[in-house]
Parts: C-alpha cells; sequence; structure tokens
C-alpha cells in the first residue's frame, strides 16, 4: 500500500470555522454590507428630523375639504417602540392620512432590510459560481446553512444597534425628550436584546428562501420580503419598548426553534437539489 | 487504489436521461482525458463527482472512499465550467476566500505561490471583472490548484488560453501527477492538447462511457498511413484508390493511404504510372481524428 493517500477527517469546528472566515471576509469585503448599515444609521436621523419639522403643519384634502393637523414624534423612544402610556395618545399619535407613521417606520424596518443583505450575500454565492468551490469541498451542507444564519444574523444585529444608535441621534438633533416615562433604562435594554434574538427568526426564513431561489435574486427578495410581512406586525407586540426578560427569553427560543428548524430544512434542500 | 471509481451511474433531468449506467475508473496518478460531443454528459458527470448534483443512480468513490466522505472532498480541487469567482471582488481577494475555505494555514504565501505558476502575480490586485478571458482562466486554474488538492477535476481548462497559457496549463498538470498520487480528470474540445498531456482515455456518448484506454493503448489503436502529394492530384487518387482499399484527402492537400503499404512501394507503383511524387511521409491518425471515426462508428 506504499500508494496509498491519507486523508485527515476535519471536524465539524473546524468546517464551520473555515466557512465563517469566508462569509465574515466577504462580508467585510462587501459594499452592500456598508450601504446597509449606513442606510440603518441615516434613516431613523432623517424620519425623527422630517417628522419633527411637518410637526403641526396641516394638509388639506381638496375633494374632502377635511383638514388633517400632522403631529410629530414627542419622544425619542418612539423610534424604537411605544411607550405604553404617557406617550402619544391613542389613535393621534403621529398619523398621517389614519397611519401611524412612527409605528411604521421604526427599528423594526430593520426585520426587512437584513432581506436585503442576505438574499444577495446567498444569491451571489451561486450567480458567482462560487459555490462549486464551497460545495466541492464541503459534502455536508449544514455548516453552510449555519454560517449563513449566523453572518445574517451578526448584520442583523449590527443594522439594530445602527439604527439604534441614528434614533438617538436623530431625537438629539430634533431636540426630542429622552424621558423613559413609567420605564427604565433595563426595559429598553431588554427590548433590544429581544429584538436582536427574534432577528433569527426573520434570518432563518430568509436563509431558507434564499437557498430555495439560489441565483435567482428577484425571488429571494420577493420570497423574503413576503414572508417577513406576514411576521413583521407581531414584531412590535414581541418586542415592546416595556420589555422584559420574559420578551427576551420567548425571542431566543423563537429564534433557536427557527434557526434549528428551518435551517435543517435548508441543508436537505442543497443536498437534495443541483448547486450549479 | 484507484482515484476515482464510478459504477452504473445516472442523472436524470426530468424525462432527459443525460447520464445513464455510466462507469469510470481514473487510475491514481493519471491524468485522465474525458471525451465527448456537446451535451454527451461530462460535464453533469463531472459535477456529480465534484457533489454539485445529486446522482439518480450508481456509485461514485473517490480514493475509495465515497464521494460523500467529507475528507476525501476536502482535497479536491474544481474549475467546471467558469471560474466561481465574486466579480466586484480583486484576483487576490477571490484567491484568499478559496484559501479560507480550503483552511490552508499560510493562506497569503500559498496564493501567491499559486498565482506565480500560472502567470498571474502582476495582476492579483485586478478586479477579477476587470480580468480578459484568459485571464479568468488562469485564476480558475489557480483557485483549483490551491491547497495541494489529491484529484483535480477541470472542465475545459483550455477555454480562452493563448498559446503560453496551454504550455503553462500542461506543465502544471504533468508536474502535479509526479507523485503518482494525486489525479486529474480533464475535459476538453482541444483533443490535441489534451492528447500532449493525457494518460488515460474515457469516451462518453449519450451519457455512456463508449471506450476507457490509456495513452499508450490509443497509440496502439491509431491506425498509421502514408500521406503523399503529386503534380497530378486527382490521377494519383484514381489510381491509388484502384489498388488500395482506403485513400483520402486531408484538409492539407495530402492523399492519404490508410492501407499497410510503404513508401516506396507507392512511389515506385506511381512513377510506373507516369506520375512523379513531389513529397511523402508516414504518420499515424491522432486522438483528434480516433475520436471522430469512433464518433462515425468506425475505427
Amino acid at each position: 500500500m506504499e500508494n496509498a493517500v491519507n486523508f485527515e477527517s476535519v471536524s465539524f469546528g473546524e468546517r464551520l470555522g473555515s466557512m465563517l472566515k469566508v462569509d465574515f471576509r466577504r462580508m467585510f469585503k462587501s459594499k452592500l454590507f456598508y450601504i446597509l448599515i449606513g442606510c440603518a444609521l441615516v434613516i431613523p436621523i432623517l424620519i425623527t428630523v422630517m417628522m419633527t419639522m411637518m410637526d403641526g403643519s396641516v394638509s388639506v384634502n381638496p375633494q374632502t375639504g377635511e383638514e388633517t393637523v400632522m403631529e410629530g414624534p414627542e419622544n425619542t423612544w418612539q423610534s424604537i417602540g411605544t411607550l405604553p402610556s404617557d406617550g402619544a395618545e391613542e389613535g393621534e399619535a403621529a398619523t398621517m392620512g389614519g397611519m401611524d407613521v412612527m409605528a411604521m417606520c421604526n427599528i423594526n424596518m430593520m426585520f426587512m432590510l437584513v432581506a436585503v443583505f442576505i438574499c444577495l450575500f446567498i444569491s451571489d454565492d451561486f450567480r458567482s459560481g462560487f459555490a462549486k468551490n464551497l460545495f466541492t469541498v464541503r459534502a455536508k451542507r449544514g455548516d453552510y446553512i449555519v454560517s449563513k444564519t449566523f453572518v445574517g444574523f451578526v448584520c442583523g444585529a449590527l443594522m439594530l444597534i445602527a439604527y439604534f444608535i441614528g434614533a438617538m441621534l436623530g431625537g438629539a438633533i430634533s431636540g426630542l425628550s429622552f424621558d423613559l416615562g413609567s420605564l427604565n433604562m433595563g426595559n429598553i435594554v431588554m427590548c433590544m436584546i429581544a429584538k436582536i434574538f427574534l432577528m433569527l427568526v426573520f434570518v432563518a426564513i430568509d436563509v431558507i428562501v434564499s437557498v430555495g431561489a439560489k441565483q435567482k435574486a428577484w425571488l429571494c427578495l420577493c420570497g423574503s420580503l413576503g414572508a417577513g410581512m406576514l411576521l413583521f406586525m407581531m414584531v412590535s407586540m414581541i418586542t415592546p419598548l416595556s420589555s422584559t426578560m420574559m420578551n427576551v427569553l420567548l425571542c431566543l427560543a423563537g429564534g433557536a426553534l427557527f434557526s434549528i428548524g428551518l435551517g435543517a430544512i435548508s441543508a436537505k434542500i442543497l443536498e437534495k437539489t443541483s448547486l450549479v | 487504489m484507484n482515484a476515482v471509481e464510478i459504477s452504473n451511474l445516472s442523472k436524470n433531468f426530468g424525462a432527459k436521461q443525460a447520464v445513464c449506467g455510466l462507469n469510470m475508473t481514473v487510475p491514481m496518478g493519471a491524468i485522465y482525458g474525458f471525451i465527448g460531443e456537446n451535451g454527451s454528459g461530462k460535464s453533469t458527470t463531472e459535477k456529480m463527482i465534484c457533489g454539485l448534483i445529486p446522482t439518480s443512480g450508481g456509485s461514485i468513490k473517490l480514493y475509495g472512499k465515497d464521494y460523500t466522505d467529507e475528507a476525501v472532498r476536502a482535497k479536491v480541487g474544481v474549475l467546471i465550467e467558469a471560474p466561481g469567482c465574486f466579480p466586484g471582488l480583486s484576483v487576490f481577494d477571490n484567491m484568499m476566500l478559496q484559501a479560507a475555505n480550503l483552511r490552508i494555514p499560510d493562506a497569503e504565501k500559498e496564493v501567491v505561490k499559486v498565482l506565480k505558476m500560472v502567470r498571474m502575480e502582476g495582476a492579483a490586485g485586478n478586479k477579477y471583472k476587470n480580468c480578459s478571458l484568459g485571464m479568468k482562466q488562469r485564476v480558475g486554474i489557480a483557485m483549483a490548484l490551491l491547497g495541494n488538492p489529491t484529484l483535480l477535476v477541470l472542465d475545459e481548462p483550455l477555454n480562452g488560453l493563448d498559446a503560453d497559457g496551454m504550455r503553462i496549463m500542461r506543465e502544471v498538470l504533468t508536474d502535479i501527477i509526479k507523485d503518482g498520487k494525486r489525479s486529474i480528470v480533464v475535459s476538453s474540445h482541444l483533443l490535441g492538447e489534451l492528447q500532449k498531456v493525457a494518460t488515460h482515455y474515457g469516451i462518453i456518448r449519450h451519457g455512456k462511457m463508449i471506450c476507457e484506454m490509456t495513452a499508450d493503448e490509443l497509440d496502439a489503436s491509431c491506425r498509421t498511413y502514408v500521406a503523399l502529394q503529386t503534380k497530378e492530384m486527382n490521377r494519383s487518387r484514381m489510381l491509388l484508390g484502384c489498388k488500395y482499399s482506403r485513400v483520402e484527402e486531408d484538409e492539407a492537400g495530402y492523399l492519404r493511404v490508410y492501407d499497410l503499404t510503404t513508401p516506396e512501394e507507392i512511389v515506385s507503383y506511381l512513377y510506373e504510372n507516369g506520375i512523379c511524387v513531389t513529397e511523402i511521409k508516414t504518420d499515424k491518425i491522432g486522438l483528434e481524428e480516433y475520436y471522430i471515426d469512433l464518433m462515425k462508428g468506425g475505427k
């Protein structure tokens, strides 16, 4: 057996480590990542400043003659979530044509924006053909899914943090109150941690859709955004500003469940379908 | 032990059977020229070897282990269709990504070494999307060579390469198999180039292996012929056609006599008939002609 070839076995940790190295290297080299983080930072500043400037302006419906008075945010924390009691009064909070603008354009938008990153990040693997290099040396698909989920999660978490910083800056620029009312800083921290953990649910959905659609980026985006829309309204309910440890645990459990369950299905999809 | 052992492999795309009952053996230390027409199933087979598409049936063994074995697959280098590179990243960054994927410890040094091998060290900083077709192909080859793969699977690696690129490719391929443990499966339509390096051949048609042989066996199978030119080609052809069973005119304008004969015999036969031979030589048909003959059903 002088011609025998020895092959070193590779542990899951080693495989995952190298896959993470590839993905993080790519993420930090990609313009898309910095653009999205930049958007996450700038959007809350623009929204807060614009809404504050529009505060008190009256718009008239030319057909009915009905007047609508724009009400801007009263508190900086409205960009993160709705204050339970001493925020804007029910039905009157920063409304525009019956729509609560601050309830729609707040930090929860990041759950949709992260889909753009994941879809383009994964579909680029297949469009460029780099997936061939990855999967030729990786018989097991699990490490690819775990790595993509983790990278998506990190990107999502960074976007949430960037949005938080942007919201604080926007509040400071607009001269809004930082008063927490009946809440305390602990609730805000718990709210942010809960949102970060909840990101795993969205990331897992985005990953499975992207893995199914592969190089068809438009299909990944439509699928991910569509699926995200269904869950979007739940985010503010699960992660209110008054979040406690319970909310954090709930989001962590949901995130773990979704990422493990959908991750296993994603790996199966990769095993059973053509990768080129 | 064989590097690749495929038995009864099949692949269906819906109702279409791309590969059916394919058997293939690539010995260790071989450069296996995988030949076939467009759509014959070469790329599909190579993709199955690399685990990029699931098989519909049959088995694939790499170095005696199932092709899904993580340890064996970690030592496979691949260049199928186009190099898998991100267009927005530089050549070097793309190589570094692949080095990270392969867990190469001294990645930077290894990347520089491989880029030097394919004469791309000067273009390492170029964005991949700005590279020419030939440069992209060289990057693809460099990427496949990273991490000293035990098995290399190359699909049309010579596409877009200039003469120098092809020479480098030949040198690299022959160098790889020197230790007798590493093997290469290479498919190409440039049969002349392939014949310069291949030690074994497999010819596939309609998803089935129709012939496997070594380079020596091919050499023995290739018929010798006498090629000649005269001042009266038409008359010469007519005269030779009366005496010999197969006389053809090739693209270069030579008359080829395939029967077992000597140049002297032909020269004297034509001289007796008043024709002066201006040029005559003995030669062998190459892989390309052998392949064309085989595809036509003759030999």
